[in-house]
């Protein structure tokens, strides 16, 4: 027998994944059927105008949106052949974060850390150990038995990047997670989250419209236009390869700082927006 | 002095106010019982079968409960009381008295809670329920642990109005013989003309509102963490 290089399993793999929404014009809305290979430990970053469907691919990961068309793999298993009970296993382990953080209002922080253990049926011992070991991860260890309405909106979502962190999981997914922060806060949100990548090494799968967030994090990105993923690049050090469509949406849109250093520097002043 | 005589008639009464305001008390446990369990699930389901929800694709059924709501809650309520009066014999054996009467008023309060209780957990917001989707919560983990949490303030607000809507209802149950305050009104004071005991049971019934009130708002103001 032959020995196979053995690399560790994509941690996510779409394949001629695509959903189709019927527009109000008629018009067919959506993601047409796309290939996505997310490495186990990347930070893959999903750039797009507004309406692009950079949204609903996400969502296709864990099946918010269920496909028309194509399979869905993550870490291995194919989430489009799951039975619902698979299917709400397999989610415990993919965390996910919102632009609105969409937090319980009427549970504490701590309650809402505890939620996705809580519904996987975690012991209290373990659910305690998890709550404390999240909210010390992201800065808020005194803020445990604050209501949500208490937080500013950074903390809020620091809270919801704890909640996803509680079960452990290997991939979380954020949809324009700094999207209704200041720049400032989004710099410190945006350490959180690599920090969550590196010593957590967790994958991640980041959506967001800003080059400077896509940037400051991204190993890789994917641009999208009407649905479509139109080109891959990759970042090194947060450079935009200058042939890339990426770098002339750039140079179009404005906010064309080439460093990282410059990057975050942006992020201050006036966030670049494709 | 003040002269106390002129509620004689009310003093002589006390038994007869005491025994019709347990009737009362009767037909809104049956009634409310009977909203909050048959009607809160059916409006609990209502709701997770709406456009958007965990469990549209049973848009049938939403349909058909949707329509089945509107019709029963276009009967107006004296109507359904004579309507029903057959089938209340047959489950109670009577139709007439405080257990008679309770079944028109469940039928209209399941219907009537469904509806109030639907569009409560409309204020939940989408975002806060796909959150809970995307952390793998069941349907039924989805309604215990986010829906009826996050509604609960505006639940109580819900039940405070159903509540306070079927005393009222229940005070017409009484022309039908279902007993009661409201048929004591009637039967002495407005077919009598002792207004001593009208304005005493009527008295009576607006403490008993202000109470639901001052009570529902006050727990659902203290619930509330928003
Ligand atoms: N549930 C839906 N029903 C109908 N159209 C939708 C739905 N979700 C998204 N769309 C449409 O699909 C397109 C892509 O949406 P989205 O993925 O949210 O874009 P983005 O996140 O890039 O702004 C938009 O035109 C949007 O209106
Ligand atoms: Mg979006």
């Amino acid at each position: 027998m032959t020995a196979v290089p053995h690399s560790p399993p994509a941690a996510i793999q779409l394949r001629g994944v695509g959903k189709r929404f019927t527009g109000s014009d008629g018009e067919a809305v959506g993601v047409a059927p796309t290939d996505l290979d997310v490495a186990a430990g990347e930070i893959h970053g999903i750039i797009g105008f507004s309406g692009a469907g950079k949204s609903t691919l996400l969502r296709l990961v864990n099946l918010l949106e269920r496909p028309d068309s194509g399979e869905v793999i993550v870490h291995g298993e194919n989430l489009t052949r799951m039975s619902p009970p698979q299917l709400r296993a397999a989610r415990q382990r993919i965390g996910m974060i919102f632009q609105h953080f969409n937090l319980l209002h009427n549970r504490t922080v701590a309650d809402n850390v505890a939620f996705p253990l809580r519904i996987a049926g975690a012991s209290p011992e373990r659910i305690r150990e998890r709550v404390q070991a999240c909210l010390s991860f992201v800065g808020l260890s005194d803020k445990a038995e604050a209501w949500p309405s208490q937080l500013s909106g950074g903390q809020k979502q620091r809270v919801a990047i704890a909640r996803a962190l509680a079960p452990e999981p290997h991939l979380l997914l954020a949809d324009e997670p700094t999207s209704a922060l200041d720049p400032r806060t989004t710099l410190s949100l945006l350490e959180v989250l690599d920090d969550v990548n590196r010593r957590l090494g967790v994958t991640i799968l980041l959506v967001s419209h800003e080059m400077a967030v896509i940037r400051r994090l991204c190993h890789r990105v994917s641009v999208m236009e009407a649905g479509e993923v139109i080109e891959r690049v990759e970042l090194a050090n947060g450079q935009v390869p200058p042939d890339s469509r990426l770098a002339q949406w750039l140079t179009e849109f404005g906010g064309a700082s080439p460093t990282p250093a410059q990057a975050a520097g942006a992020l201050e002043k006036e966030s670049a927006s494709v | 002095m003040f002269d106390l005589s002129i509620f004689d008639g009310v003093i002589e009464l006390l038994p007869e106010i005491g025994k019709a305001t347990g009737e009362t008390l009767l037909m809104m446990a049956i009634c409310l019982t009977a909203a909050v369990l048959i009607g809160g699930s059916l409006g609990i389901a209502v709701f997770l079968t709406s456009r958007g929800q965990a469990l549209a694709r049973y848009r049938r059924f939403n349909l058909l409960a949707n329509a089945v709501i509107n019709v029963v809650r276009s009967f107006p309520f004296i109507i359904l009381l004579v309507a029903v009066s057959p089938f209340s014999r047959h489950i109670v054996g009577t139709s007439i008295g405080p257990l008679a009467a309770s079944v028109p008023l469940s039928l209209a309060a399941i219907f009537y809670f469904a509806r109030l209780i639907e569009q409560t957990l409309r204020d939940v917001p989408r975002g806060v329920i796909e959150a809970a989707e995307a952390m793998g919560a069941s349907p039924l983990q989805i309604v215990f642990h986010v829906l009826l949490v996050e509604a609960r303030s505006g639940l109580i607000l819900a039940f405070t109005v159903l509540t306070v809507s079927f005393l009222s209802y229940s005070a017409v149950a009484g022309v039908v013989g279902g007993g009661g305050i409201g048929d004591l009104a009637i039967r002495y004071g407005y077919y009598r003309f002792e207004t001593d005991i009208m304005v005493a049971t009527i008295v009576l019934l607006v403490v008993m509102v202000q109470s639901i009130q001052f009570l529902g708002q006050w727990l659902a103001r203290r619930l509330d963490k928003r």
